[in-house]
């Protein structure tokens, strides 16, 4: 039953922001409200020891937890209260300066703390999912519980990233239902009574699988559920959706959002038969491999500081689909959450720089140093943690990548990375280095983007920390 | 060649050869409703009615089906396309006469293929529904990329939604009714939030030409700025 709390509490939460507190400070307390009691009641269903009870309804699985719903739920409902909490200063600052600057109108804070209350509810249920049909339902609602989220600064730029986004992913989870439709029946031939779509029926039935269908079941998969999680060449939707949103809603999407349609692949992947792990892998590597390429070339070209963020987002979910290619499935657990964290963190100190120079382009930015010393700080290190600078988690998943994986894999994941330090180094120097701009910004803007840095020097502090523990488990288990 | 299966199957086909023909909105609304309407029945038809009658479930979602396919949806679109003020699409990016060749030849293409993966003469009715599925997704694309107007687009969507529920029908996939009713209220707010968008897109920029929503990409020309400073909407 605490499962189903889980998925309607904030719904419930998101209910009562639309319907009766939807004026002055309410919404906003509601939000916090309700991620502390989601993270307080994930915190108790995920306890060690605890097996919450599975949630059937006539004969279907929907809803239960293994070990990588429990990492990714916790992970999520940790990142969701960050963000809620970065939101209380943030909402009004941006809405005040928002005014200010005469960019009309932001989303009403009602319809912003529901969707994104909803948007978590159903985040939580592709986490808990037990059941292909379920998960796909959930996956599917994300997009529409946070594409409203996305034309927050309401102009003709975020509405044109609003609809490719509704309409890239609602085709490219099409695709998903149909990967989905083609398993159930790949079943059929073979057995009188058919496990339907639950997970746990799937996987004890897989060894009578026709391989035919689930090769064709498998591509449709990757390529419908490849698209929600931005892997390339289905990408496209992604670097305009994140840059347009506002930074929390960008955080919460590349942060939360990836994490959930990555286990949407990972669930095909465990119940691929034995005589199939080497096709699956095959295609996971190939397609991360080409997200990988991608992101590199776009980075080095980039004049764009959020669509930077939101290419190196293309560029971990590649890494992170190379590693599960590759057979490491706890490493690929290990990268998502470093990559989350650290990204969530990105997110939010690039909504601090906007909040203060009222520009996303790189080259009107120069000597943050100078005007935001904080923000700068925290820019500096968030890109150096992304890029797998020691002692960052993504340092030691990358080096396992590099060292298990086949030699000319491993030169061309190294060669890759390489350039996309070059060149995010290269964006991030731009912005923090250089003499003071002639007009300094607005010193209430620098003001609120200077009182805006605790939520993310949290995640810093946790991911540094993170970084070490991991280092010296793996030393003390692994290496020695 | 002709039992009931079969002509449904084939009305389906000749509905979407039809849409993909006609420049009319209202036009291709209709059809779609059709197209829902002739899902909504599909899987009574396919049941073995010989052996035993359907089951209360099945005719509940028959109903459920019809009434969001064939009735709701269509509602919602043609409310859009009010709003929207747009009746016609007047230019489309594949002319009419092409997009219906290039339709019959995704069809012919769809069977031919199927053909040649199942072997020579399919027996079972029940199997020809994946290349009408696998036809009907595509010409659901096809409509997508072919046409301007973002309603047109929604509209390719619902068509190649169709085809996925044909594959299920078809092949009597079993999901379950909660599942089943999961996957068209996602539909459904869906088709929603798509038609929210359409009257804000025509709101903000006196079109729903979405050919024409291209401003956000990677480029480097300093001329035109890949972010302008602050917003241009009012």
């Amino acid at each position: 039953m605490e499962l189903v709390l889980i998925i309607l509490l904030p719904l419930l939460f998101a209910v009562l922001a639309l319907g009766l507190c939807r004026h002055g400070q309410w919404p906003l307390r509601l939000l916090q409200l309700g991620a502390v009691c989601h993270l307080l009641l994930v915190c108790y269903v995920t306890l060690p020891g605890r097996a919450p009870d599975l949630v059937s309804f006539h004969g279907i699985d929907l809803f239960g937890l293994d070990h990588v719903s429990r990492l990714l739920l916790t992970l999520t409902s940790l990142l969701f209260a960050c963000v809620a909490a970065h939101s209380a200063r943030w909402y009004p600052a941006d809405r005040l300066l928002g005014m200010k600057r005469g960019h009309g109108h932001s989303l009403r804070p009602g319809l912003f703390v529901a969707c994104m209350l909803s948007f978590l509810s159903m985040m939580s249920m592709v986490l808990v999912a037990r059941n292909l049909g379920v998960l796909w339902i959930a996956v599917e609602a994300t997009t529409l519980a946070s594409a409203p989220l996305i034309i927050f600064h309401q102009g003709p730029r975020s509405l044109e990233a609003m609809w490719k986004y509704l309409l890239i992913c609602s085709v490219g989870i099409g695709l998903a239902l149909f990967g989905t439709l083609l398993l159930a029946s790949a079943f059929t031939g073979a057995h009188e009574l058919s496990p339907g779509l639950n997970l746990s029926a799937l996987m004890a039935a897989r060894h009578e699988l026709n391989s035919t269908w689930f090769k064709a079941a498998f591509i449709f998969i990757l390529a419908g559920y490849g698209t929600k999680m931005g892997l390339a060449p289905f990408h496209t939707w992604l670097p305009d959706a994140h840059s347009e949103a506002p930074a929390t809603v960008s955080a919460l999407l590349s942060a939360a959002l990836l994490n959930c349609s990555f286990l949407g692949i990972f669930r095909f992947v465990q119940i691929a038969p034995p005589e199939l792990t080497g096709f699956c892998r095959t295609l996971l590597i190939a397609l991360g491999l080409c997200s990988l390429v991608v992101a590199a070339f776009f980075i080095i070209r980039q004049r764009d500081y959020k669509r930077m963020l939101a290419f190196s987002s293309v560029e971990h979910m590649g890494l992170a689909t190379i590693i599960l290619g590759l057979g490491m499935n706890n490493v690929a657990y290990v990268h998502l959450c470093g990559h989350s964290l650290t990204k969530m963190m990105l997110f939010l100190v690039a909504g601090n720089i906007y909040l203060t120079y009222d520009t996303r382009v790189v080259h009107d930015i120069k000597g943050m140093f100078g005007a935001i010393p904080r923000t700068a700080t925290l820019w500096v290190i968030g890109v150096l943690l992304i890029c797998g600078t020691p002692p960052s988690p993504l340092f030691i998943t990358e080096l396992l990548l590099v060292t298990q994986a086949p030699l000319w894999l491993g030169a061309t994941v190294l060669t890759l990375l390489f350039v996309v330090f070059c060149g995010m180094a290269s964006i991030c120097l731009d912005m923090v280095m250089g003499p003071r701009p002639e007009t300094p910004p607005d010193s209430e803007a620098v003001k609120a983007a200077e009182s805006l840095c605790s939520i993310p020097a949290l995640a810093v502090v946790t991911v540094l920390a993170m970084g070490t523990a991991l280092i010296f488990f793996i030393e003390s288990s692994q290496w020695v | 060649m002709s039992s009931l299966p079969e002509i449904i199957l084939i009305m389906f086909l000749l509905s979407s050869i039809v849409l993909v023909s006609s420049s009319r909105l209202v036009h291709c609304i209709q059809l779609v409703a059709l197209q829902g309407v002739l899902l909504g029945i599909m899987p009574l038809i396919f049941w073995d009615w010989q052996s035993s009658a359907p089951h209360g479930e099945l005719v509940f979602l028959a109903i459920v089906n019809i009434a969001v396919k064939g009735v709701a949806l269509p509602m919602l679109l043609i409310l859009a396309m009010r709003r929207a003020q747009v009746r016609r699409e007047l230019e489309p990016l594949v002319g009419y006469a092409l997009s219906q060749l290039i339709a019959m030849l995704i069809i012919a293409g769809c069977f031919a293929g199927y053909r040649h993966l199942i072997g020579a003469a399919a027996t079972n009715s029940a199997l020809l529904a994946i290349p009408v599925a696998a036809a009907t997704m595509l010409i659901g694309l096809f409509v997508i990329i072919a046409r301007r107007k973002a309603i047109t687009q929604v509209i390719g969507f619902l068509v190649f939604e169709n085809g996925i529920a044909v594959f299920a029908s078809g092949l009597m996939v079993h999901h379950g009714a909660i599942v089943e009713l999961g996957i068209l209220l996602d539909v459904f707010a869906l088709v929603f939030i798509m038609g929210i968008a359409v009257f804000k897109i025509s709101r903000e920029f006196q079109h729903i030409d979405a050919d024409r929503l291209n401003t956000l990409r990677d480029r480097r020309d300093p001329e035109s700025p890949a972010t302008p400073a602050g917003y241009t909407g009012e």
